[in-house]
C-alpha cells in the first residue's frame, strides 16, 4: 500500500485504487442487505414468527424493497433545522464506517491497507462517527433527537476506554499494532487462538463493542420507547439510509475486528483442516460474530442510562486494567521460565 | 513531482487552513466545532503524510472524543438565538488587528530565516510504532510518568473543584 501511495499518482493508479474501492463497497453493501433480512429472520424465529417472506423466494428480495423505497421517499429537511450541518451529519457517520474496513486482514492474500498501526486506527477512525451523529441531532433541532446524540457521546467516551484497555492485552501477547501480525501470531490451530489466554480481554470487547455500536442492548441513542427514533428523528429517505447503513457497515467492522483479535482470522480450527480456504474460515467465524449479535439483540433488554454508566466504569474499567496487569505477568512468568 | 503526496499535501493544508479561518469567522458554536474538527483531521492526514502514523491516529483518537465533549458542552451552556449583530469597529479592533498583523510578520520573518538541516535524522521507518515506544520508555522514561502525574493531579483538582461546587449548593 505505501508503494502505491509513493509511486506517481498516475491514472492507472487512480483508477486502480478507485476499482478496488467500488469492490469492496459493494460487497458491504451486499453484506448489509443480506445481514437486515437475515437479522429479520432470526428475530423472527426467536419470536415464534415467520419473518419476511412476501418479496421474492423466501422472502429474499424484501431489503432490496425496502432500500429502494427509502431511496424514492421525499427527502424532507425540516424548515428549522441547519441545513448545512442536517446535510452533512449522514455522510460523517458513513465515511468512517467504511474506511475502517480498510485495514482488516480477511486472508493471506487478501488485504488491502498493511498498516503498522491497525488496531489503533480502526478504534480511532470509529469515534468520528460519533461526531457525525452528535452533530446531525443538533442539527435536527428537535429535542429528542438532541437527548439521542449526548447519550450517544456519553456511551462513546465512556466504553472507548475499555475497548482499548482490552485489547491491549492481545497486543501485548502479539507485540504489535498489526492486524496482519496479531493474525500469524495466533496461526495453528484453536489452542492458539487469543480467546482463551483473553477471555477477559474477549468479554470486555464484546460488551465494549456492542455498546461502541450502538446495538441492544446498549440502543439508548435510539431508544424508541423514550426518545422517538433517538438521534435521526428528523431524518427520511436516504439520509434515514445512511445513518442505518453506518451501523450496519460497524456490525460488519466489529465482527470481522473480533475475529481478527480472537479468532484467529483466516485460521482453520485443527491443522487437518486447512485445505479449506482461509477465506471461508474467516467468514464462518465473522458470521458467527454476525448473528450473536442478533440474537443478544432478540433476548436481552435495553438497559438504563444510571446502570449504562456504572457497568462502563465501575466494572468494565478495572477488570479491563486487572487484565493487562495478568497478562504482563503471565508473558513474563512465560519468558522466566523458558 | 505529481505524486499522490503533492496532492494530498495540497488538498490536506487547504482543509486545514480553511477549517481554521472558518472556526474564527463563524457564529454559531457547532459550526465553530465542526471547522475546528476539520482542522484537526486534515493534521492527522499530514501526520500520516510524514509517515507518522501513530501520531497521527492518537491525534484522531483524542480529538475526536474531546471534539464531541466540546460540542456537547457548546450546546449545552451557550444560548442558541443569539443575535449575530456586527460590532462597531473601534480603536481596540485596530489594535488587535495591528497587533496580529506584527506577530504574522513576527512568526514569518523568523520560519524564513531559520537554517532546517539539509538531513533530517534517518529512523528505521520499518516500526516506527516500536521505536516510539522503546524512546518513549527508555530515554523519555521521566518526563513521560512526570507527564502522567500531571494529567492525574489535574483529575484529581477537577473532581475536587466540581464536588466543592456541589457541597456548596447543597
Amino acid at each position: 500500500m505505501a508503494d502505491y501511495v509513493l509511486s506517481a499518482f498516475t491514472w492507472q493508479n487512480g483508477l486502480l485504487f478507485f476499482i478496488w474501492t467500488v469492490i469492496t463497497l459493494f460487497a458491504v453493501l451486499g453484506f448489509v442487505t443480506y445481514a437486515i433480512y437475515f437479522e429479520r429472520k432470526v428475530i423472527g424465529w426467536m419470536q415464534l414468527r415467520i419473518g419476511p417472506n412476501r418479496v421474492g423466494p423466501l422472502g429474499l428480495l424484501q431489503t432490496v424493497a425496502d432500500i429502494a423505497k427509502l431511496l424514492m421517499k421525499e427527502d424532507i429537511i425540516p424548515k428549522a433545522a441547519v441545513r448545512d450541518l442536517f446535510i452533512i451529519a449522514p455522510a460523517l457517520t458513513f465515511v468512517p464506517s467504511f474506511v475502517v474496513i480498510a485495514t482488516i486482514p480477511f486472508s493471506e492474500s487478501i488485504t488491502f491497507a498493511d498498516l503498522n498501526i491497525g488496531i489503533l486506527y480502526y478504534l480511532a477512525l470509529s469515534s468520528i462517527s460519533t461526531i457525525g451523529i452528535i452533530i446531525g441531532s443538533w442539527a435536527s433541532n428537535n429535542k429528542y433527537s438532541l437527548l439521542g446524540g449526548m447519550r450517544s457521546a456519553a456511551q462513546m467516551i465512556s466504553y472507548e476506554i475499555p475497548l482499548v484497555l482490552s485489547v491491549v492485552g492481545v497486543i501485548l501477547m502479539s507485540s504489535s499494532l498489526n492486524l496482519r501480525v496479531i493474525v500469524e501470531g495466533q496461526l495453528g490451530g484453536v489452542w492458539h487462538w487469543n480467546i482463551f489466554p483473553q477471555i477477559i480481554g474477549f468479554v470486555i470487547f464484546i460488551i465494549a463493542a456492542v455498546s461502541e455500536l450502538n446495538r441492544t442492548p446498549f440502543d439508548l441513542p435510539e431508544a424508541e420507547s423514550e426518545l422517538v427514533a433517538g438521534y435521526h428523528v428528523e431524518y427520511t429517505g436516504f439520509r434515514f439510509a445512511f445513518f442505518m447503513l453506518a451501523e450496519y457497515v460497524y456490525v460488519f467492522a466489529f465482527s470481522a475486528m473480533a475475529t481478527v483479535l480472537f479468532l484467529g482470522g483466516w485460521d482453520a480450527p485443527a491443522p487437518f483442516l486447512s485445505f479449506i480456504p482461509g477465506l471461508i474460515w474467516f467468514l464462518l467465524k465473522f458470521s458467527f460474530f454476525v448473528f450473536f449479535l442478533f440474537w443478544i439483540r432478540a433476548t436481552l433488554p435495553r438497559i438504563r442510562v444510571d446502570q449504562l454508566m456504572s457497568l462502563a466504569w465501575k466494572v468494565l474499567l478495572p477488570l479491563s486494567l486487572l487484565n493487562i496487569l495478568l497478562t504482563v505477568f503471565a508473558i513474563e512468568i512465560h519468558k522466566w521460565i523458558a | 513531482m505529481s505524486t499522490g503526496q503533492v496532492v494530498a499535501f495540497f488538498i490536506l493544508s487547504f482543509l486545514a487552513f480553511s477549517g481554521a479561518i472558518m472556526m474564527i469567522a463563524f457564529h454559531r458554536v457547532v459550526h465553530m466545532v465542526v471547522s475546528m474538527a476539520t482542522t484537526f483531521l486534515s493534521l492527522a492526514g499530514l501526520y500520516i503524510l510524514l509517515e507518522a502514523e501513530f501520531v497521527a491516529v492518537v491525534q484522531v483518537m483524542v480529538y475526536a472524543g474531546a471534539i464531541s465533549i466540546l460540542m456537547i458542552f457548546g450546546i449545552m451552556m451557550t444560548k442558541h438565538h443569539d443575535g449575530e449583530e456586527e460590532k462597531p469597529t473601534t480603536w481596540k479592533s485596530w489594535f488587535t488587528f495591528g497587533s496580529v498583523a506584527a506577530f504574522l510578520f513576527l512568526v514569518y520573518v523568523s520560519i524564513r530565516n531559520t537554517k532546517f538541516p539539509e538531513q533530517t535524522q534517518q529512523y528505521v521507518s520499518e516500526n516506527n510504532v516500536l521505536e516510539i515506544g522503546q524512546m518513549m520508555f527508555n530515554q523519555y522514561a521521566i518526563p513521560f510518568e512526570i507527564i502522567s502525574v500531571l494529567l492525574t493531579v489535574a483529575f484529581v483538582g477537577a473532581i475536587l473543584i466540581a464536588r466543592r461546587e456541589e457541597a456548596e449548593t447543597e
